[in-house]
């Protein structure tokens, strides 16, 4: 059964990511991710709200579900402005890919207001 | 010339300097990535090298006809090869003992701290002292302190923290010996003796070893560390020899 572990809303600045690096570890401990595991997740976490970050976007919403791994939700949340596209979006993008499983971005209006990803618990 | 361009041509080629002017181009893709990865036990340099080597791979592989970006196509590239340097090379460097090693300066500094200011010290003003990130920090903070003797040094040898803990009788004279350390520090190089020197012979703190060898307090941070781990793994061989 799917379990909500915590849901969270926060100001999108540099200045909070350590703490929620740090909230990441924490829920991804209790998910039962290995270290490696963990640490991707984090650098996933990361890169989706410095993607939402420099869409334009002052807060966002972060979802972590227990679903036998760790399902991740990170929302856009209030109003846009106009974005700073950053050369290492792309980078950010395909770090995603890369890391996760399952990886999902959602747009409106051609801007990346959602993305979702999944890790999955590798057997612990 | 566009990079489409230089691709094609160095395929048709083989040039290799058109091949070195691709990986320049590129290059600073591998360090973004590398930096994603610090602060799991292994330098920095030491990723930038793989992702480096990864990209230069990569440039062969790629296949400029199919649309794909090459930034789009090398990025997944250069972080699969460094996921299986960490699957492959990381267990040498244990991320609980860099741990450990990160508490024991903790402790130090936050008292340097405290006898310079008289203040309690933020995770932010260890972590610029420490020459580590302020994550690092807090990790290292929160990490337990109680080890059970029963548990493995680690993965690769089962020897237990009692067995390895040094008795008077044996271990311990034996990592006293001088040939030992002799030994051990040979396969220093002179800066990183320099460094040993200042930081526990003459007990400088890290600002003003930085200061006489005329580098960064993060410079010294970082061969601290590795000169540390190079004299364990050293003394660690001599104990098993």
């Amino acid at each position: 059964m799917m379990k909500n572990l915590l849901s969270l809303s926060f100001e999108l600045n540099r200045e909070l990511m350590t703490t929620l690096r740090l909230t990441t570890g924490g829920v991804c401990s209790l998910a039962g991710l290995d270290m490696d595991e963990t640490e991707d997740c984090k650098v996933c976490v990361t890169e989706s709200l410095l993607l939402l970050m420099h869409g334009g976007y002052s807060s966002a919403r972060v979802s972590f579900k227990e679903d036998g791994g760790l399902l991740v939700l990170i929302e856009a949340e209030g109003e846009k402005k106009e974005g700073q596209e950053s050369p290492d979006d792309g980078i950010s993008s395909a770090l995603l890919f890369a890391l996760a499983q399952e990886v999902n971005m959602e747009k409106e209006n051609e801007c990346l207001k959602a993305i979702g990803f999944r890790f999955v618990n590798n057997g612990r | 010339m566009e990079d489409k361009e230089l691709f094609r041509r160095y395929r048709e080629t083989g040039d290799i300097a058109l091949r070195n002017e691709i990986v320049e181009n590129y290059l600073y893709i591998a360090s973004v990535i590398a930096k994603k990865f610090v602060g799991r036990g292994v330098e920095y340099d030491d990723l930038y090298q793989v992702a480096a080597l990864a990209l230069l791979k990569g440039v062969d592989r790629f296949d400029e006809t199919k649309g794909l970006q090459f930034s789009t196509f090398i990025t997944p590239t250069i972080t699969g090869e460094i996921k299986n340097y960490f699957r492959d090379r990381s267990r040498l460097v244990h991320l609980p003992r860099r741990v450990s090693e990160l508490r024991v300066n903790l402790k130090k500094v936050a008292d340097e701290f405290m006898t310079e200011t008289g203040l309690r010290p933020t995770a932010k003003e260890l972590a610029e002292r420490l020459g580590v990130s302020e994550e690092e920090v807090v990790r290292a903070a929160e990490a337990g302190g109680v080890v059970s003797l029963d548990k493995p040094v680690d993965d690769e040898d089962a020897m237990s923290f009692y067995e390895v803990i040094p008795t008077e009788e044996d271990n311990l004279e034996r990592i006293e010996n001088r040939d030992v350390l002799e030994s051990a520090f040979s396969v220093l190089t002179k800066e990183e003796r320099d460094l040993i020197e200042y930081r526990f012979v003459q007990e400088f703190s890290q600002t003003e070893t930085a200061k006489r060898m005329n580098v960064s307090q993060m410079y010294v941070s970082r061969m601290e560390r590795k000169v540390l781990n190079k004299l364990k793994e050293r003394l660690k061989k001599s104990l098993v020899d």
